[in-house]
Protein backbone atom coordinates (compact mmCIF):
# COMPACT_ATOMS: atom_id res chain seq x y z
CA UNK A 1 0.00 0.00 0.00
CA UNK A 2 1.47 3.38 -0.93
CA UNK A 3 1.62 6.38 1.45
CA UNK A 4 -1.34 8.16 -0.18
CA UNK A 5 -3.76 5.25 0.13
CA UNK A 6 -2.55 4.63 3.68
CA UNK A 7 -3.29 8.23 4.57
CA UNK A 8 -6.78 7.98 3.02
CA UNK A 9 -7.59 4.73 4.82
CA UNK A 10 -6.26 6.09 8.13
CA UNK A 11 -8.25 9.30 7.78
CA UNK A 12 -11.40 7.27 6.94
CA UNK A 13 -10.84 5.04 9.94
CA UNK A 14 -10.34 8.02 12.21
CA UNK A 15 -13.51 9.70 10.84
CA UNK A 16 -15.56 6.56 11.49
CA UNK A 17 -14.09 6.27 14.97
CA UNK A 18 -14.75 9.92 15.70
CA UNK A 19 -18.38 9.55 14.51
CA UNK A 20 -18.85 6.44 16.63
CA UNK A 21 -17.31 8.24 19.56
CA UNK A 22 -19.69 11.20 19.30
CA UNK A 23 -22.73 8.88 18.96
CA UNK A 24 -22.05 7.61 22.43
CA UNK A 25 -21.98 4.17 24.07
CA UNK A 26 -25.79 3.60 23.90
CA UNK A 27 -25.65 3.68 20.12
CA UNK A 28 -22.89 1.07 20.17
CA UNK A 29 -25.16 -1.23 22.17
CA UNK A 30 -28.02 -0.81 19.70
CA UNK A 31 -25.74 -1.26 16.73
CA UNK A 32 -23.96 -4.23 18.21
CA UNK A 33 -24.82 -7.45 16.38
CA UNK A 34 -26.88 -10.02 18.25
CA UNK A 35 -24.01 -12.45 18.16
CA UNK A 36 -21.95 -10.04 20.23
CA UNK A 37 -24.47 -10.18 23.09
CA UNK A 38 -23.02 -11.81 26.18
CA UNK A 39 -24.00 -15.37 27.02
CA UNK A 40 -26.47 -15.75 29.91
CA UNK A 41 -24.85 -16.14 33.31
CA UNK A 42 -23.67 -19.70 33.86
CA UNK A 43 -24.80 -19.90 37.46
CA UNK A 44 -28.59 -19.66 37.82
CA UNK A 45 -29.76 -16.65 39.78
CA UNK A 46 -31.63 -17.33 43.05
CA UNK A 47 -34.90 -16.04 41.57
CA UNK A 48 -34.57 -18.39 38.61
CA UNK A 49 -35.32 -21.35 40.89
CA UNK A 50 -38.83 -19.99 41.59
CA UNK A 51 -41.80 -20.72 39.27
CA UNK A 52 -41.89 -18.74 36.02
CA UNK A 53 -44.79 -16.44 37.02
CA UNK A 54 -43.02 -15.54 40.25
CA UNK A 55 -39.86 -14.80 38.38
CA UNK A 56 -41.76 -12.46 36.07
CA UNK A 57 -43.28 -10.62 39.03
CA UNK A 58 -39.90 -10.41 40.69
CA UNK A 59 -38.46 -8.90 37.55
CA UNK A 60 -41.03 -6.09 37.64
CA UNK A 61 -40.46 -5.24 41.30
CA UNK A 62 -37.30 -3.52 42.47
CA UNK A 63 -34.94 -5.97 44.16
CA UNK A 64 -34.95 -6.04 47.93
CA UNK A 65 -31.92 -4.52 49.59
CA UNK A 66 -29.10 -7.02 49.73
CA UNK A 67 -30.60 -9.15 46.97
CA UNK A 68 -28.07 -9.68 44.17
CA UNK A 69 -29.11 -7.96 40.93
CA UNK A 70 -29.63 -10.74 38.45
CA UNK A 71 -30.98 -9.01 35.35
CA UNK A 72 -28.87 -8.60 32.24
CA UNK A 73 -27.99 -4.88 32.79
CA UNK A 74 -24.57 -5.45 34.42
CA UNK A 75 -23.61 -7.85 31.64
CA UNK A 76 -24.61 -5.22 29.07
CA UNK A 77 -22.58 -2.62 30.87
CA UNK A 78 -19.67 -5.03 30.89
CA UNK A 79 -19.95 -5.48 27.13
CA UNK A 80 -20.20 -1.73 26.65
CA UNK A 81 -17.18 -1.22 28.83
CA UNK A 82 -15.24 -3.80 26.82
CA UNK A 83 -16.30 -2.10 23.62
CA UNK A 84 -15.23 1.30 24.92
CA UNK A 85 -11.89 -0.15 26.01
CA UNK A 86 -11.49 -1.69 22.56
CA UNK A 87 -12.25 1.64 20.92
CA UNK A 88 -9.75 3.40 23.16
CA UNK A 89 -7.07 0.90 22.20
CA UNK A 90 -7.94 1.41 18.55
CA UNK A 91 -7.66 5.19 18.94
CA UNK A 92 -4.23 4.77 20.54
CA UNK A 93 -3.12 2.46 17.71
CA UNK A 94 -4.44 4.96 15.20
CA UNK A 95 -2.53 7.77 16.86
CA UNK A 96 0.62 5.70 16.62
CA UNK A 97 -0.03 5.01 12.92
CA UNK A 98 -0.63 8.70 12.27
CA UNK A 99 2.59 9.65 14.04
CA UNK A 100 4.59 7.17 11.97
CA UNK A 101 2.87 8.42 8.81
CA UNK A 102 3.59 12.03 9.70
CA UNK A 103 7.25 11.18 10.20
CA UNK A 104 7.31 9.32 6.88
CA UNK A 105 5.66 12.20 5.03
CA UNK A 106 7.66 15.01 6.63
CA UNK A 107 10.98 13.20 6.53
CA UNK A 108 10.76 10.63 3.73
CA UNK A 109 13.46 8.00 3.99
CA UNK A 110 15.01 8.92 0.65
CA UNK A 111 15.76 12.51 1.73
CA UNK A 112 16.13 12.00 5.47
CA UNK A 113 19.24 13.02 7.37
CA UNK A 114 19.46 12.37 11.09
CA UNK A 115 22.27 13.58 13.33
CA UNK A 116 22.92 12.06 16.76
CA UNK A 117 25.16 13.10 19.66
CA UNK A 118 26.95 10.69 21.95
CA UNK A 119 29.57 11.21 24.63
CA UNK A 120 32.09 8.84 26.12
CA UNK A 121 33.83 9.39 29.48
CA UNK A 122 33.87 13.21 29.44
CA UNK A 123 36.69 13.68 31.93
CA UNK A 124 38.24 16.40 29.76
CA UNK A 125 35.10 18.08 28.48
CA UNK A 126 31.84 19.35 29.96
CA UNK A 127 29.37 19.92 27.13
CA UNK A 128 27.53 23.23 27.00
CA UNK A 129 26.18 23.58 23.47
CA UNK A 130 26.32 22.19 19.94
CA UNK A 131 25.77 24.19 16.77
CA UNK A 132 25.18 22.41 13.49
CA UNK A 133 25.71 23.84 10.04
CA UNK A 134 24.79 21.96 6.89
CA UNK A 135 26.11 23.41 3.65
CA UNK A 136 27.05 26.59 5.54
CA UNK A 137 23.53 27.13 6.88
CA UNK A 138 22.88 26.90 10.61
CA UNK A 139 20.25 24.24 11.17
CA UNK A 140 20.47 23.70 14.92
CA UNK A 141 21.80 25.33 18.05
CA UNK A 142 21.25 23.22 21.13
CA UNK A 143 21.97 24.29 24.71
CA UNK A 144 22.55 21.45 27.19
CA UNK A 145 21.41 21.57 30.79
CA UNK A 146 23.45 19.74 33.44
CA UNK A 147 20.85 16.97 33.45
CA UNK A 148 21.03 16.47 29.68
CA UNK A 149 24.85 16.42 29.70
CA UNK A 150 24.74 13.84 32.48
CA UNK A 151 22.32 11.70 30.48
CA UNK A 152 24.80 11.72 27.58
CA UNK A 153 27.63 10.74 29.91
CA UNK A 154 25.56 7.83 31.14
CA UNK A 155 25.42 6.45 27.60
CA UNK A 156 22.41 8.29 26.22
CA UNK A 157 22.29 9.12 22.51
CA UNK A 158 20.42 12.27 21.48
CA UNK A 159 18.79 12.87 18.12
CA UNK A 160 19.80 16.49 17.72
CA UNK A 161 18.62 17.03 14.17
CA UNK A 162 16.27 15.44 11.67
CA UNK A 163 15.86 17.03 8.27
CA UNK A 164 15.74 16.53 4.54
CA UNK A 165 18.53 16.81 2.01
CA UNK A 166 18.79 16.27 -1.70
CA UNK A 167 20.87 13.44 -3.10
CA UNK A 168 24.49 14.51 -3.58
CA UNK A 169 27.51 15.88 -1.72
CA UNK A 170 26.95 17.86 1.47
CA UNK A 171 29.07 19.29 4.26
CA UNK A 172 28.23 19.12 7.95
CA UNK A 173 30.10 21.30 10.43
CA UNK A 174 29.54 20.86 14.17
CA UNK A 175 30.78 23.32 16.79
CA UNK A 176 31.06 22.11 20.35
CA UNK A 177 31.36 24.54 23.24
CA UNK A 178 31.88 23.73 26.88
CA UNK A 179 34.53 23.52 29.52
CA UNK A 180 37.74 21.75 28.65
CA UNK A 181 40.60 20.57 30.83
CA UNK A 182 41.27 22.78 33.88
CA UNK A 183 37.73 24.25 33.65
CA UNK A 184 38.70 26.47 30.74
CA UNK A 185 36.29 27.62 28.06
CA UNK A 186 36.60 25.31 25.09
CA UNK A 187 35.31 25.55 21.54
CA UNK A 188 36.08 23.03 18.83
CA UNK A 189 34.70 22.15 15.44
CA UNK A 190 34.45 18.98 13.41
CA UNK A 191 33.63 18.71 9.72
CA UNK A 192 32.49 15.93 7.48
CA UNK A 193 31.67 15.82 3.81
CA UNK A 194 29.22 13.10 3.01
CA UNK A 195 27.38 11.68 0.04
CA UNK A 196 23.65 11.61 0.44
CA UNK A 197 22.35 8.62 -1.48
CA UNK A 198 18.77 7.48 -2.08
CA UNK A 199 18.32 6.03 1.40
CA UNK A 200 18.32 7.76 4.79
CA UNK A 201 21.60 9.11 6.14
CA UNK A 202 22.65 8.79 9.77
CA UNK A 203 25.55 10.78 11.24
CA UNK A 204 26.88 10.62 14.78
CA UNK A 205 28.76 13.38 16.59
CA UNK A 206 31.05 11.56 19.00
CA UNK A 207 32.77 13.24 21.92
CA UNK A 208 35.47 11.11 23.46
CA UNK A 209 38.49 11.56 25.73
CA UNK A 210 41.95 11.36 24.28
CA UNK A 211 43.76 10.15 27.39
CA UNK A 212 47.26 10.33 25.89
CA UNK A 213 46.89 14.07 25.19
CA UNK A 214 44.57 14.89 28.10
CA UNK A 215 42.23 16.48 25.60
CA UNK A 216 38.72 15.78 24.35
CA UNK A 217 38.26 14.52 20.82
CA UNK A 218 35.40 15.35 18.47
CA UNK A 219 34.54 13.08 15.58
CA UNK A 220 31.71 12.70 13.14
CA UNK A 221 30.85 9.16 12.17
CA UNK A 222 28.95 8.34 9.00
CA UNK A 223 26.69 5.34 9.57
CA UNK A 224 26.40 3.93 6.05
CA UNK B 1 -20.98 49.99 22.28
CA UNK B 2 -17.48 51.08 23.23
CA UNK B 3 -17.46 48.41 25.98
CA UNK B 4 -18.40 45.80 23.40
CA UNK B 5 -15.64 46.97 21.09
CA UNK B 6 -13.13 46.88 23.94
CA UNK B 7 -14.23 43.34 24.86
CA UNK B 8 -13.91 42.27 21.22
CA UNK B 9 -10.44 43.81 21.05
CA UNK B 10 -9.42 42.00 24.25
CA UNK B 11 -10.71 38.66 22.99
CA UNK B 12 -8.75 39.17 19.78
CA UNK B 13 -5.43 39.40 21.68
CA UNK B 14 -3.66 36.11 21.06
CA UNK B 15 -2.91 34.28 24.27
CA UNK B 16 -1.18 31.10 25.28
CA UNK B 17 -3.49 30.41 28.23
CA UNK B 18 -4.70 26.81 28.08
CA UNK B 19 -1.94 25.80 25.68
CA UNK B 20 1.29 23.92 26.43
CA UNK B 21 4.06 26.35 27.37
CA UNK B 22 6.64 26.54 24.54
CA UNK B 23 9.80 24.90 25.81
CA UNK B 24 13.07 26.79 25.95
CA UNK B 25 16.64 26.38 27.14
CA UNK B 26 18.55 29.52 28.07
CA UNK B 27 21.84 30.47 29.63
CA UNK B 28 21.45 31.92 33.11
CA UNK B 29 23.39 34.50 35.07
CA UNK B 30 25.09 31.84 37.22
CA UNK B 31 26.45 30.16 34.07
CA UNK B 32 24.07 27.19 34.15
CA UNK B 33 21.71 26.39 31.30
CA UNK B 34 18.08 25.96 32.28
CA UNK B 35 15.31 24.26 30.35
CA UNK B 36 11.66 24.95 31.17
CA UNK B 37 10.52 21.34 30.64
CA UNK B 38 12.90 20.17 33.37
CA UNK B 39 10.63 21.90 35.91
CA UNK B 40 7.65 19.72 34.98
CA UNK B 41 5.85 18.79 38.19
CA UNK B 42 6.42 22.24 39.69
CA UNK B 43 4.53 25.48 39.21
CA UNK B 44 6.66 27.88 37.17
CA UNK B 45 6.37 31.66 37.01
CA UNK B 46 8.17 33.03 33.97
CA UNK B 47 8.73 36.77 34.09
CA UNK B 48 9.91 38.42 30.88
CA UNK B 49 11.58 41.72 31.67
CA UNK B 50 13.75 44.39 30.09
CA UNK B 51 16.00 47.11 31.39
CA UNK B 52 14.11 49.75 29.46
CA UNK B 53 10.72 48.72 30.90
CA UNK B 54 10.35 50.85 34.04
CA UNK B 55 7.72 48.55 35.54
CA UNK B 56 10.27 45.72 35.67
CA UNK B 57 12.09 47.64 38.38
CA UNK B 58 8.94 47.56 40.53
CA UNK B 59 7.92 44.02 39.70
CA UNK B 60 11.19 42.18 40.33
CA UNK B 61 11.38 42.83 44.10
CA UNK B 62 7.73 41.69 44.41
CA UNK B 63 8.55 38.50 42.51
CA UNK B 64 11.58 37.96 44.72
CA UNK B 65 9.36 38.06 47.81
CA UNK B 66 6.95 35.57 46.20
CA UNK B 67 9.87 33.31 45.33
CA UNK B 68 11.24 33.39 48.88
CA UNK B 69 7.84 32.50 50.35
CA UNK B 70 6.63 29.85 47.91
CA UNK B 71 9.86 28.29 46.68
CA UNK B 72 9.68 25.51 49.25
CA UNK B 73 6.07 24.80 48.33
CA UNK B 74 7.06 23.94 44.76
CA UNK B 75 7.15 27.27 42.95
CA UNK B 76 9.95 28.09 40.52
CA UNK B 77 10.46 31.70 39.42
CA UNK B 78 12.46 32.35 36.26
CA UNK B 79 13.32 35.87 35.13
CA UNK B 80 13.94 36.09 31.39
CA UNK B 81 15.70 39.20 30.11
CA UNK B 82 14.84 40.11 26.54
CA UNK B 83 17.59 42.74 26.32
CA UNK B 84 19.88 42.29 23.34
CA UNK B 85 22.86 43.36 25.41
CA UNK B 86 23.15 40.64 28.04
CA UNK B 87 26.02 42.40 29.84
CA UNK B 88 23.92 45.45 30.60
CA UNK B 89 20.98 43.21 31.51
CA UNK B 90 23.30 41.40 33.88
CA UNK B 91 24.36 44.66 35.53
CA UNK B 92 20.71 45.58 35.97
CA UNK B 93 19.84 42.18 37.47
CA UNK B 94 22.85 42.41 39.79
CA UNK B 95 21.60 45.74 41.06
CA UNK B 96 18.10 44.33 41.65
CA UNK B 97 19.63 41.56 43.85
CA UNK B 98 16.93 38.97 43.18
CA UNK B 99 17.33 35.41 44.43
CA UNK B 100 15.71 33.61 41.51
CA UNK B 101 17.53 32.60 38.30
CA UNK B 102 17.90 35.24 35.61
CA UNK B 103 18.08 33.93 32.03
CA UNK B 104 19.06 35.77 28.87
CA UNK B 105 17.01 35.61 25.68
CA UNK B 106 19.29 37.79 23.58
CA UNK B 107 17.81 36.71 20.25
CA UNK B 108 14.21 37.34 21.45
CA UNK B 109 13.19 33.97 19.99
CA UNK B 110 11.59 32.82 23.22
CA UNK B 111 9.77 36.13 23.59
CA UNK B 112 8.25 35.65 20.13
CA UNK B 113 7.04 32.16 21.06
CA UNK B 114 5.39 33.63 24.15
CA UNK B 115 3.61 36.34 22.13
CA UNK B 116 5.06 39.19 24.17
CA UNK B 117 3.08 42.35 23.59
CA UNK B 118 3.95 44.52 26.59
CA UNK B 119 6.86 44.50 29.03
CA UNK B 120 7.15 43.15 31.62
CA UNK B 121 5.05 40.04 31.06
CA UNK B 122 4.35 37.28 33.55
CA UNK B 123 3.25 33.76 32.68
CA UNK B 124 2.22 30.99 35.07
CA UNK B 125 2.75 27.40 33.99
CA UNK B 126 1.07 24.58 35.90
CA UNK B 127 2.61 21.28 37.02
CA UNK B 128 1.73 19.60 33.71
CA UNK B 129 3.40 22.30 31.60
CA UNK B 130 0.28 24.20 30.49
CA UNK B 131 0.08 28.01 30.55
CA UNK B 132 -2.64 28.93 33.04
CA UNK B 133 -2.23 32.66 33.49
CA UNK B 134 -0.74 35.52 31.56
CA UNK B 135 -0.40 39.16 32.52
CA UNK B 136 1.10 41.96 30.44
CA UNK B 137 2.53 45.06 32.13
CA UNK B 138 2.73 45.61 35.87
CA UNK B 139 1.25 48.00 38.36
CA UNK B 140 1.49 47.89 42.11
CA UNK B 141 -1.02 45.37 43.47
CA UNK B 142 -0.76 42.99 40.49
CA UNK B 143 1.38 40.72 42.64
CA UNK B 144 -1.76 39.94 44.68
CA UNK B 145 -3.42 38.56 41.57
CA UNK B 146 -0.29 36.46 40.94
CA UNK B 147 -0.49 35.14 44.50
CA UNK B 148 -4.10 34.04 44.09
CA UNK B 149 -3.22 32.12 40.94
CA UNK B 150 -0.06 30.63 42.42
CA UNK B 151 -1.85 29.36 45.53
CA UNK B 152 -4.50 27.74 43.38
CA UNK B 153 -1.95 26.08 41.11
CA UNK B 154 0.13 24.85 44.05
CA UNK B 155 -2.97 23.20 45.52
CA UNK B 156 -3.59 21.15 42.35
Amino acid sequence: MNSKSRVVSTVMRSTILALAWTMGPCTFAAAAPAAAAPPPPAAPAPAAAAPKADAATAAEEPPAPGTPVTDSAPAEFKTLDQEVQGMKKEVIDLNKDLFVLQEELLFPANTQVAVYVSMDVGAFFALDSVTLKIDNKEVKNYLYTAREAEALLKGGVQEIYLGNLKVGKHELVAFFTGKGPVERGYKRGATITFDKGVGAKYLELKITDRVSKHQPEFKIKDWD
Amino acid sequence: MSALLAAAALSAVPTLVGKPAPDFALRSMDGKNRRLSEFRGQVVLVNFWARWAGDSRQEMPALDRINTTYNRAGLVVLGVSVDEDWRRAREFADAMKVGYPILFDTTADIGRNYLLRKMPMTILVDRSGVVRYSSAGFKSGDELAYLDEIRELLRE
